[in-house]
Protein backbone atom coordinates (compact mmCIF):
# COMPACT_ATOMS: atom_id res chain seq x y z
CA UNK A 1 0.00 0.00 0.00
CA UNK A 2 1.24 3.37 -0.84
CA UNK A 3 1.78 5.18 2.38
CA UNK A 4 0.40 8.96 2.43
CA UNK A 5 3.87 10.71 3.02
CA UNK A 6 4.60 8.92 -0.61
CA UNK A 7 0.86 9.90 -2.25
CA UNK A 8 1.35 13.58 -0.80
CA UNK A 9 4.90 13.63 -2.34
CA UNK A 10 3.24 11.91 -5.52
CA UNK A 11 0.81 15.06 -5.88
CA UNK A 12 3.09 18.03 -4.64
CA UNK A 13 5.55 16.55 -7.90
CA UNK A 14 2.24 15.98 -9.81
CA UNK A 15 1.15 19.89 -9.44
CA UNK A 16 4.96 21.46 -10.13
CA UNK A 17 5.39 19.63 -13.49
CA UNK A 18 2.57 20.43 -15.14
CA UNK A 19 3.82 20.14 -18.87
CA UNK A 20 4.97 22.87 -21.61
CA UNK A 21 3.34 26.07 -20.26
CA UNK A 22 3.64 28.15 -23.82
CA UNK A 23 1.76 27.62 -26.71
CA UNK A 24 3.82 26.78 -29.07
CA UNK A 25 5.10 23.74 -26.35
CA UNK A 26 1.64 22.78 -26.38
CA UNK A 27 0.99 22.26 -29.71
CA UNK A 28 3.92 20.07 -29.79
CA UNK A 29 3.15 18.48 -26.93
CA UNK A 30 -0.61 17.55 -28.24
CA UNK A 31 1.21 15.74 -31.51
CA UNK A 32 3.32 13.60 -29.39
CA UNK A 33 1.64 10.41 -29.52
CA UNK A 34 0.97 11.08 -33.13
CA UNK A 35 2.23 8.99 -35.33
CA UNK A 36 0.69 8.82 -38.35
CA UNK A 37 -2.46 9.73 -37.78
CA UNK A 38 -4.69 7.09 -39.60
CA UNK A 39 -6.96 6.31 -36.95
CA UNK A 40 -8.65 9.72 -37.27
CA UNK A 41 -11.60 9.62 -39.36
CA UNK A 42 -10.89 11.77 -42.87
CA UNK A 43 -13.92 14.06 -41.89
CA UNK A 44 -11.66 15.21 -39.03
CA UNK A 45 -9.09 16.90 -41.76
CA UNK A 46 -10.58 20.04 -43.60
CA UNK A 47 -8.79 19.62 -46.30
CA UNK A 48 -9.97 15.36 -46.90
CA UNK A 49 -13.73 16.25 -45.77
CA UNK A 50 -13.36 18.76 -49.14
CA UNK A 51 -11.83 16.19 -51.17
CA UNK A 52 -14.59 13.77 -50.13
CA UNK A 53 -17.18 15.91 -51.16
CA UNK A 54 -16.09 16.90 -54.53
CA UNK A 55 -15.59 13.40 -54.98
CA UNK A 56 -18.86 12.11 -53.56
CA UNK A 57 -19.94 14.98 -55.79
CA UNK A 58 -18.50 13.35 -59.10
CA UNK A 59 -19.83 10.09 -58.05
CA UNK A 60 -23.55 10.95 -57.40
CA UNK A 61 -24.02 12.84 -60.31
CA UNK A 62 -25.83 16.09 -61.05
CA UNK A 63 -29.28 14.73 -60.34
CA UNK A 64 -28.71 13.06 -57.46
CA UNK A 65 -31.37 12.78 -54.88
CA UNK A 66 -30.28 12.57 -51.08
CA UNK A 67 -29.89 9.26 -50.84
CA UNK A 68 -27.62 8.54 -53.31
CA UNK A 69 -25.88 11.74 -52.50
CA UNK A 70 -25.60 9.99 -48.90
CA UNK A 71 -24.18 6.74 -50.25
CA UNK A 72 -21.56 8.00 -52.60
CA UNK A 73 -20.37 10.24 -49.37
CA UNK A 74 -19.75 7.15 -48.09
CA UNK A 75 -17.94 5.49 -51.25
CA UNK A 76 -16.22 9.23 -51.43
CA UNK A 77 -15.02 8.92 -47.96
CA UNK A 78 -13.64 5.15 -47.97
CA UNK A 79 -11.67 6.27 -51.09
CA UNK A 80 -10.38 9.10 -49.66
CA UNK A 81 -9.42 7.03 -46.53
CA UNK A 82 -7.55 4.35 -48.61
CA UNK A 83 -5.76 7.32 -50.24
CA UNK A 84 -4.31 8.75 -47.16
CA UNK A 85 -3.36 5.70 -46.03
CA UNK A 86 -1.52 4.53 -48.99
CA UNK A 87 0.34 7.98 -49.49
CA UNK A 88 1.45 8.01 -45.90
CA UNK A 89 3.01 4.42 -46.15
CA UNK A 90 4.72 5.42 -49.42
CA UNK A 91 5.87 8.46 -47.85
CA UNK A 92 7.04 6.43 -45.18
CA UNK A 93 8.78 3.58 -47.22
CA UNK A 94 10.12 6.72 -49.63
CA UNK A 95 11.74 8.43 -46.21
CA UNK A 96 13.31 5.23 -44.76
CA UNK A 97 14.85 4.70 -48.43
CA UNK A 98 16.62 7.62 -48.71
CA UNK A 99 17.83 7.38 -45.24
CA UNK A 100 21.18 7.29 -45.84
CA UNK A 101 21.84 6.14 -42.23
CA UNK A 102 19.49 3.55 -42.30
CA UNK A 103 20.96 0.03 -40.93
CA UNK A 104 19.55 -2.97 -38.49
CA UNK A 105 19.57 -2.18 -34.66
CA UNK A 106 21.87 -4.84 -34.79
CA UNK A 107 24.68 -3.26 -36.36
CA UNK A 108 23.34 0.05 -35.12
CA UNK A 109 24.66 -1.61 -31.37
CA UNK A 110 27.72 -3.40 -33.26
CA UNK A 111 28.91 0.32 -34.17
CA UNK A 112 28.24 2.09 -30.78
CA UNK A 113 30.53 -0.57 -28.98
CA UNK A 114 33.10 -0.18 -31.83
CA UNK A 115 33.09 3.94 -31.35
CA UNK A 116 33.05 3.21 -27.50
CA UNK A 117 36.29 0.63 -27.40
CA UNK A 118 38.06 3.41 -30.25
CA UNK A 119 37.63 6.31 -27.27
CA UNK A 120 38.56 4.29 -24.35
CA UNK A 121 41.75 5.45 -23.03
CA UNK A 122 43.71 2.48 -23.53
CA UNK A 123 41.96 1.24 -26.63
CA UNK A 124 43.41 -1.06 -29.29
CA UNK A 125 45.09 -0.51 -31.98
CA UNK A 126 42.60 -0.07 -35.04
CA UNK A 127 43.42 1.94 -37.93
CA UNK A 128 40.82 5.14 -38.26
CA UNK A 129 40.11 4.62 -41.47
CA UNK A 130 38.94 1.02 -40.77
CA UNK A 131 36.67 2.18 -37.92
CA UNK A 132 35.02 4.72 -40.56
CA UNK A 133 34.30 2.02 -43.06
CA UNK A 134 32.69 0.29 -40.55
CA UNK A 135 30.51 2.54 -38.88
CA UNK A 136 29.75 4.35 -42.92
CA UNK A 137 28.89 0.96 -44.10
CA UNK A 138 24.91 0.63 -44.46
CA UNK A 139 22.68 -2.01 -46.60
CA UNK A 140 21.82 -0.94 -49.80
CA UNK A 141 19.52 -1.73 -52.86
CA UNK A 142 17.58 -4.79 -52.34
CA UNK A 143 19.26 -6.24 -48.75
CA UNK A 144 17.67 -2.02 -47.49
CA UNK A 145 14.65 -2.84 -48.80
CA UNK A 146 14.27 -6.17 -47.39
CA UNK A 147 15.64 -4.96 -44.13
CA UNK A 148 13.17 -1.95 -43.78
CA UNK A 149 10.15 -4.67 -45.09
CA UNK A 150 11.45 -6.69 -41.73
CA UNK A 151 12.34 -4.12 -39.50
CA UNK A 152 9.20 -1.86 -39.75
CA UNK A 153 6.71 -4.51 -40.22
CA UNK A 154 4.84 -3.52 -37.37
CA UNK A 155 4.35 0.05 -38.62
CA UNK A 156 3.40 -1.48 -41.82
CA UNK A 157 1.46 -4.17 -40.79
CA UNK A 158 -0.87 -1.52 -39.13
CA UNK A 159 -1.07 0.45 -41.85
CA UNK A 160 -1.93 -2.79 -44.05
CA UNK A 161 -4.59 -3.09 -41.47
CA UNK A 162 -5.69 0.33 -42.89
CA UNK A 163 -6.19 -0.22 -46.04
CA UNK A 164 -8.12 -3.40 -45.38
CA UNK A 165 -10.74 -1.88 -44.09
CA UNK A 166 -10.75 0.82 -45.82
CA UNK A 167 -10.88 -1.02 -48.82
CA UNK A 168 -13.82 -3.37 -47.01
CA UNK A 169 -15.70 -0.21 -46.48
CA UNK A 170 -15.74 1.02 -50.02
CA UNK A 171 -16.34 -2.25 -51.16
CA UNK A 172 -19.80 -2.28 -49.19
CA UNK A 173 -20.29 1.43 -49.86
CA UNK A 174 -20.02 1.16 -53.58
CA UNK A 175 -22.48 -2.09 -53.48
CA UNK A 176 -25.13 0.01 -51.72
CA UNK A 177 -24.99 2.54 -54.01
CA UNK A 178 -24.91 -0.06 -56.38
CA UNK A 179 -28.70 -1.35 -55.03
CA UNK A 180 -29.99 1.77 -54.33
CA UNK A 181 -29.22 2.84 -58.18
CA UNK A 182 -30.35 -0.82 -59.18
CA UNK A 183 -33.88 0.02 -57.09
CA UNK A 184 -34.26 3.16 -58.48
CA UNK A 185 -33.89 2.27 -61.64
CA UNK A 186 -36.43 -0.06 -61.50
CA UNK A 187 -39.08 2.22 -60.16
CA UNK A 188 -38.40 4.79 -62.96
CA UNK A 189 -39.09 2.13 -65.80
CA UNK A 190 -42.11 1.08 -63.72
CA UNK A 191 -43.43 4.29 -63.90
CA UNK A 192 -42.37 5.15 -67.21
CA UNK A 193 -41.14 2.47 -69.22
CA UNK A 194 -39.90 4.94 -71.97
CA UNK A 195 -37.57 7.17 -69.78
CA UNK A 196 -34.09 6.29 -70.82
CA UNK A 197 -31.79 4.23 -68.39
CA UNK A 198 -29.70 6.09 -65.52
CA UNK A 199 -27.15 4.17 -63.32
CA UNK B 1 -15.29 13.36 -67.87
CA UNK B 2 -14.99 14.11 -71.71
CA UNK B 3 -12.42 10.78 -72.22
CA UNK B 4 -15.32 8.61 -70.77
CA UNK B 5 -17.58 10.09 -72.29
CA UNK B 6 -15.29 9.34 -75.80
CA UNK B 7 -14.73 5.79 -74.30
CA UNK B 8 -18.42 4.78 -73.99
CA UNK B 9 -19.27 6.45 -77.70
CA UNK B 10 -16.82 4.70 -79.46
CA UNK B 11 -16.19 0.51 -79.35
CA UNK B 12 -12.41 0.65 -78.86
CA UNK B 13 -10.64 3.33 -77.97
CA UNK B 14 -7.27 4.57 -79.49
CA UNK B 15 -4.14 4.93 -77.46
CA UNK B 16 -4.61 8.35 -77.20
CA UNK B 17 -8.01 7.85 -75.34
CA UNK B 18 -6.72 5.43 -73.11
CA UNK B 19 -4.04 8.23 -72.53
CA UNK B 20 -6.52 10.45 -71.46
CA UNK B 21 -8.30 8.03 -69.62
CA UNK B 22 -5.25 7.58 -67.57
CA UNK B 23 -4.40 11.27 -67.16
CA UNK B 24 -8.07 11.46 -65.74
CA UNK B 25 -7.21 9.07 -63.05
CA UNK B 26 -4.12 10.65 -61.94
CA UNK B 27 -6.12 14.23 -61.74
CA UNK B 28 -8.79 12.33 -59.24
CA UNK B 29 -6.72 9.87 -57.68
CA UNK B 30 -3.41 11.71 -57.06
CA UNK B 31 0.03 11.13 -59.15
CA UNK B 32 1.32 7.50 -59.01
CA UNK B 33 2.92 6.51 -55.76
CA UNK B 34 5.98 5.30 -57.22
CA UNK B 35 9.62 4.64 -55.26
CA UNK B 36 12.62 5.95 -56.41
CA UNK B 37 14.25 4.21 -59.06
CA UNK B 38 10.93 2.99 -60.28
CA UNK B 39 9.72 3.61 -63.87
CA UNK B 40 7.08 6.46 -64.27
CA UNK B 41 6.77 5.69 -68.34
CA UNK B 42 5.85 1.41 -67.16
CA UNK B 43 3.32 2.55 -65.09
CA UNK B 44 1.64 5.19 -67.52
CA UNK B 45 1.82 2.14 -70.24
CA UNK B 46 0.52 -0.18 -67.79
CA UNK B 47 -2.38 2.42 -66.72
CA UNK B 48 -3.18 3.05 -70.64
CA UNK B 49 -3.13 -0.87 -70.99
CA UNK B 50 -6.08 -1.76 -68.47
CA UNK B 51 -7.98 1.63 -69.45
CA UNK B 52 -8.21 0.40 -72.64
CA UNK B 53 -8.92 -3.09 -71.81
CA UNK B 54 -11.60 -2.38 -69.19
CA UNK B 55 -13.19 0.48 -70.47
CA UNK B 56 -14.52 2.28 -67.59
CA UNK B 57 -18.02 3.24 -67.82
CA UNK B 58 -17.80 5.67 -64.86
CA UNK B 59 -16.32 6.74 -61.83
CA UNK B 60 -16.41 3.62 -59.92
CA UNK B 61 -14.72 1.64 -62.55
CA UNK B 62 -12.20 4.27 -62.37
CA UNK B 63 -11.98 4.18 -58.60
CA UNK B 64 -11.18 0.31 -59.29
CA UNK B 65 -8.87 0.85 -62.31
CA UNK B 66 -6.75 2.58 -60.13
CA UNK B 67 -7.12 0.03 -57.50
CA UNK B 68 -5.76 -2.68 -59.77
CA UNK B 69 -3.08 -0.61 -61.66
CA UNK B 70 -1.65 0.77 -57.79
CA UNK B 71 -2.02 -3.29 -56.79
CA UNK B 72 -0.56 -4.72 -60.02
CA UNK B 73 2.23 -2.34 -59.48
CA UNK B 74 2.87 -3.56 -55.69
CA UNK B 75 2.86 -6.87 -56.80
CA UNK B 76 5.33 -6.39 -59.65
CA UNK B 77 7.22 -3.63 -56.92
CA UNK B 78 7.75 -7.11 -54.36
CA UNK B 79 8.38 -9.49 -57.04
CA UNK B 80 11.29 -7.48 -58.60
CA UNK B 81 12.36 -6.98 -55.29
CA UNK B 82 12.46 -10.75 -54.39
CA UNK B 83 14.41 -11.39 -57.93
CA UNK B 84 17.13 -8.70 -56.79
CA UNK B 85 17.31 -9.96 -53.34
CA UNK B 86 18.56 -13.79 -54.49
CA UNK B 87 20.39 -12.76 -57.61
CA UNK B 88 22.70 -10.13 -55.14
CA UNK B 89 22.86 -12.68 -52.61
CA UNK B 90 23.80 -15.48 -55.11
CA UNK B 91 26.24 -12.95 -56.96
CA UNK B 92 27.88 -12.54 -53.37
CA UNK B 93 27.97 -15.96 -52.56
CA UNK B 94 29.82 -16.77 -55.75
CA UNK B 95 32.20 -13.96 -55.17
CA UNK B 96 32.97 -14.82 -51.67
CA UNK B 97 33.36 -18.99 -53.17
CA UNK B 98 35.90 -17.21 -56.23
CA UNK B 99 37.68 -15.27 -53.70
CA UNK B 100 38.53 -18.47 -51.72
CA UNK B 101 39.36 -20.40 -54.76
CA UNK B 102 40.64 -18.40 -57.57
CA UNK B 103 44.56 -19.33 -58.19
CA UNK B 104 47.63 -16.78 -57.70
CA UNK B 105 47.57 -16.84 -61.39
CA UNK B 106 44.44 -15.23 -61.72
CA UNK B 107 44.76 -12.48 -59.75
CA UNK B 108 48.63 -11.74 -60.25
CA UNK B 109 48.07 -8.88 -63.04
CA UNK B 110 45.82 -7.12 -60.54
CA UNK B 111 47.75 -7.38 -57.52
CA UNK B 112 51.34 -6.35 -59.66
CA UNK B 113 48.64 -3.27 -61.06
CA UNK B 114 48.21 -2.51 -57.53
CA UNK B 115 51.91 -2.55 -56.20
CA UNK B 116 53.26 -0.70 -58.94
CA UNK B 117 50.65 2.13 -58.57
CA UNK B 118 51.67 2.17 -54.61
CA UNK B 119 55.60 2.28 -55.45
CA UNK B 120 54.86 4.96 -58.29
CA UNK B 121 52.76 6.88 -55.71
CA UNK B 122 55.45 6.68 -53.19
CA UNK B 123 58.55 6.55 -54.86
CA UNK B 124 61.29 9.29 -55.16
CA UNK B 125 60.49 11.23 -58.23
CA UNK B 126 63.63 10.51 -60.08
CA UNK B 127 63.15 6.52 -58.84
CA UNK B 128 59.14 6.72 -59.72
CA UNK B 129 59.95 4.92 -63.48
CA UNK B 130 61.61 2.17 -61.90
CA UNK B 131 59.23 1.04 -60.23
CA UNK B 132 58.40 -2.22 -62.64
CA UNK B 133 61.91 -3.39 -61.97
CA UNK B 134 61.40 -3.04 -58.25
CA UNK B 135 58.78 -5.08 -58.32
CA UNK B 136 60.41 -7.40 -60.63
CA UNK B 137 63.32 -7.86 -58.13
CA UNK B 138 60.43 -8.17 -55.20
CA UNK B 139 59.03 -10.52 -56.93
CA UNK B 140 62.08 -12.83 -57.35
CA UNK B 141 62.29 -12.55 -53.99
CA UNK B 142 65.91 -10.33 -53.75
CA UNK B 143 66.39 -9.32 -50.47
CA UNK B 144 66.91 -5.48 -51.09
CA UNK B 145 63.84 -5.28 -53.26
CA UNK B 146 62.00 -6.72 -51.11
CA UNK B 147 63.22 -4.36 -47.70
CA UNK B 148 62.46 -1.64 -50.02
CA UNK B 149 58.80 -2.44 -50.97
CA UNK B 150 58.19 -3.53 -47.90
CA UNK B 151 59.11 -0.26 -46.14
CA UNK B 152 57.16 1.80 -48.65
CA UNK B 153 53.72 -0.55 -47.65
CA UNK B 154 54.22 0.22 -43.76
CA UNK B 155 55.17 3.81 -44.23
CA UNK B 156 51.52 3.87 -46.15
CA UNK B 157 50.19 1.81 -43.25
CA UNK B 158 49.43 -0.85 -45.91
CA UNK B 159 50.84 -4.49 -45.95
CA UNK B 160 51.09 -7.21 -48.80
CA UNK B 161 48.42 -9.42 -47.22
CA UNK B 162 45.62 -6.78 -47.54
CA UNK B 163 46.99 -6.00 -51.15
CA UNK B 164 46.68 -9.62 -52.16
CA UNK B 165 43.17 -9.67 -50.29
CA UNK B 166 42.24 -6.89 -52.14
CA UNK B 167 43.71 -7.67 -55.53
CA UNK B 168 41.63 -11.36 -55.28
CA UNK B 169 38.65 -9.24 -54.79
CA UNK B 170 38.72 -7.40 -57.49
CA UNK B 171 40.05 -10.26 -59.95
CA UNK B 172 36.39 -12.57 -58.39
CA UNK B 173 34.18 -9.12 -59.18
CA UNK B 174 35.26 -9.05 -62.17
CA UNK B 175 34.93 -12.69 -62.84
CA UNK B 176 31.06 -12.46 -61.39
CA UNK B 177 30.33 -9.43 -63.89
CA UNK B 178 31.74 -11.31 -66.79
CA UNK B 179 29.77 -14.57 -65.76
CA UNK B 180 26.81 -12.45 -65.78
CA UNK B 181 27.36 -11.03 -68.92
CA UNK B 182 27.70 -14.87 -70.14
CA UNK B 183 31.16 -14.06 -71.39
CA UNK B 184 32.86 -18.24 -72.93
CA UNK B 185 36.13 -17.57 -70.64
CA UNK B 186 34.48 -16.50 -67.17
CA UNK B 187 31.62 -18.90 -67.86
CA UNK B 188 34.28 -22.05 -68.59
CA UNK B 189 36.81 -20.69 -65.60
CA UNK B 190 33.97 -19.89 -63.02
CA UNK B 191 32.19 -23.92 -63.82
CA UNK B 192 35.21 -25.31 -63.61
CA UNK B 193 35.68 -23.89 -60.31
CA UNK B 194 32.76 -24.82 -58.97
CA UNK B 195 32.96 -28.85 -60.29
CA UNK B 196 36.54 -28.68 -58.85
CA UNK B 197 34.88 -27.80 -55.40
CA UNK B 198 31.78 -30.08 -56.20
CA UNK B 199 29.21 -27.62 -56.51
CA UNK B 200 27.49 -26.16 -59.02
CA UNK B 201 25.68 -22.29 -59.42
CA UNK B 202 22.58 -23.58 -58.63
CA UNK B 203 23.40 -25.44 -55.44
CA UNK B 204 25.32 -22.01 -54.71
CA UNK B 205 22.42 -19.92 -55.35
CA UNK B 206 20.23 -22.62 -53.42
CA UNK B 207 22.10 -21.75 -50.21
CA UNK B 208 22.40 -17.82 -50.50
CA UNK B 209 18.78 -18.51 -50.52
CA UNK B 210 18.56 -20.36 -47.52
CA UNK B 211 20.14 -17.35 -45.94
CA UNK B 212 17.50 -15.22 -47.00
CA UNK B 213 14.25 -17.35 -46.67
CA UNK B 214 12.92 -15.34 -43.99
CA UNK B 215 12.92 -12.44 -46.58
CA UNK B 216 11.61 -13.63 -49.47
CA UNK B 217 8.81 -15.67 -47.44
CA UNK B 218 8.52 -11.58 -46.01
CA UNK B 219 8.02 -10.46 -49.79
CA UNK B 220 6.01 -13.38 -51.00
CA UNK B 221 3.66 -13.14 -48.60
CA UNK B 222 3.36 -9.35 -49.39
CA UNK B 223 2.76 -9.97 -52.93
CA UNK B 224 -0.20 -12.40 -52.05
CA UNK B 225 -2.20 -9.83 -50.51
CA UNK B 226 -1.93 -7.42 -53.53
CA UNK B 227 -2.95 -10.29 -55.67
CA UNK B 228 -5.89 -11.12 -53.89
CA UNK B 229 -6.72 -7.20 -53.34
CA UNK B 230 -6.10 -6.94 -56.95
CA UNK B 231 -8.15 -9.78 -57.77
CA UNK B 232 -11.02 -8.94 -55.32
CA UNK B 233 -11.26 -5.64 -57.48
CA UNK B 234 -11.41 -7.10 -60.60
CA UNK B 235 -14.45 -9.66 -59.29
CA UNK B 236 -16.11 -6.32 -58.44
CA UNK B 237 -16.08 -5.05 -61.88
CA UNK B 238 -17.39 -8.21 -63.45
CA UNK B 239 -20.47 -7.97 -60.68
CA UNK B 240 -21.03 -4.67 -61.70
CA UNK B 241 -20.76 -5.87 -65.02
CA UNK B 242 -23.21 -8.04 -64.74
CA UNK B 243 -25.49 -5.85 -62.46
CA UNK B 244 -25.64 -3.27 -65.40
CA UNK B 245 -26.17 -5.59 -67.87
CA UNK B 246 -29.27 -7.27 -66.00
CA UNK B 247 -30.61 -3.89 -65.36
CA UNK B 248 -30.15 -2.74 -68.92
CA UNK B 249 -32.06 -6.24 -69.79
CA UNK B 250 -35.03 -5.41 -68.12
CA UNK B 251 -34.90 -1.45 -68.73
CA UNK B 252 -35.52 -2.85 -72.63
CA UNK B 253 -37.46 -5.42 -71.46
CA UNK B 254 -39.81 -2.61 -70.16
CA UNK B 255 -39.67 -0.45 -73.22
CA UNK B 256 -40.82 -2.98 -75.52
CA UNK B 257 -43.36 -4.45 -73.22
CA UNK B 258 -44.90 -1.33 -73.17
CA UNK B 259 -44.63 -0.64 -76.85
CA UNK B 260 -46.39 -3.89 -77.11
CA UNK B 261 -48.97 -2.82 -75.24
CA UNK B 262 -49.62 0.36 -77.22
CA UNK B 263 -49.82 -1.61 -79.85
CA UNK B 264 -52.34 -3.81 -78.35
CA UNK B 265 -54.26 -0.63 -77.18
CA UNK B 266 -54.43 0.94 -80.52
CA UNK B 267 -55.38 -2.39 -83.04
CA UNK B 268 -58.64 -2.58 -81.93
CA UNK B 269 -59.67 0.80 -82.56
CA UNK B 270 -58.37 0.75 -86.42
CA UNK B 271 -60.06 -2.76 -86.65
CA UNK B 272 -63.11 -0.84 -85.90
CA UNK B 273 -62.57 1.52 -88.03
CA UNK B 274 -62.05 -0.64 -90.66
Amino acid sequence: LTSDCKINANRANARASTGPRSAAGRTRSARNALRHGLSLAVCCNPTFSEEVETLAREIAGPSANAETHELACRVAEAQIDLLRVRRARHQFLSDTLSDRYYDSLANVRKKATAIRHFVRPNAPEMPLEVLAKFVASTPQGPDKFALILSQESKQLTAMDRYERRALSRRKFAIRALDEARRLAGAVRSEQDPKAPFSG
Amino acid sequence: MVARRKLKARGKPTTSEADAAAARLSSLFGPPLLLEGEDAAAYDQLLARVCEAVKPVDIIDEMFIANIIFLEWQVWRWRRLKLSLIQARGLEALKSFLIEQIDYDSYSEHLTRDLTDILRDNLPEDEAESAETLLHRYGQDKSDAVDKVNKILEENGQDIDHILNDAKAKKAKELVQEYMQREPGAVTEVDELLSNAGMSIDTLMANALAEKLNDVERIDHLATIAESRRNASLREIDRRRAALGETLRRSVQGIEHAELKLIETTTPKGKSAA
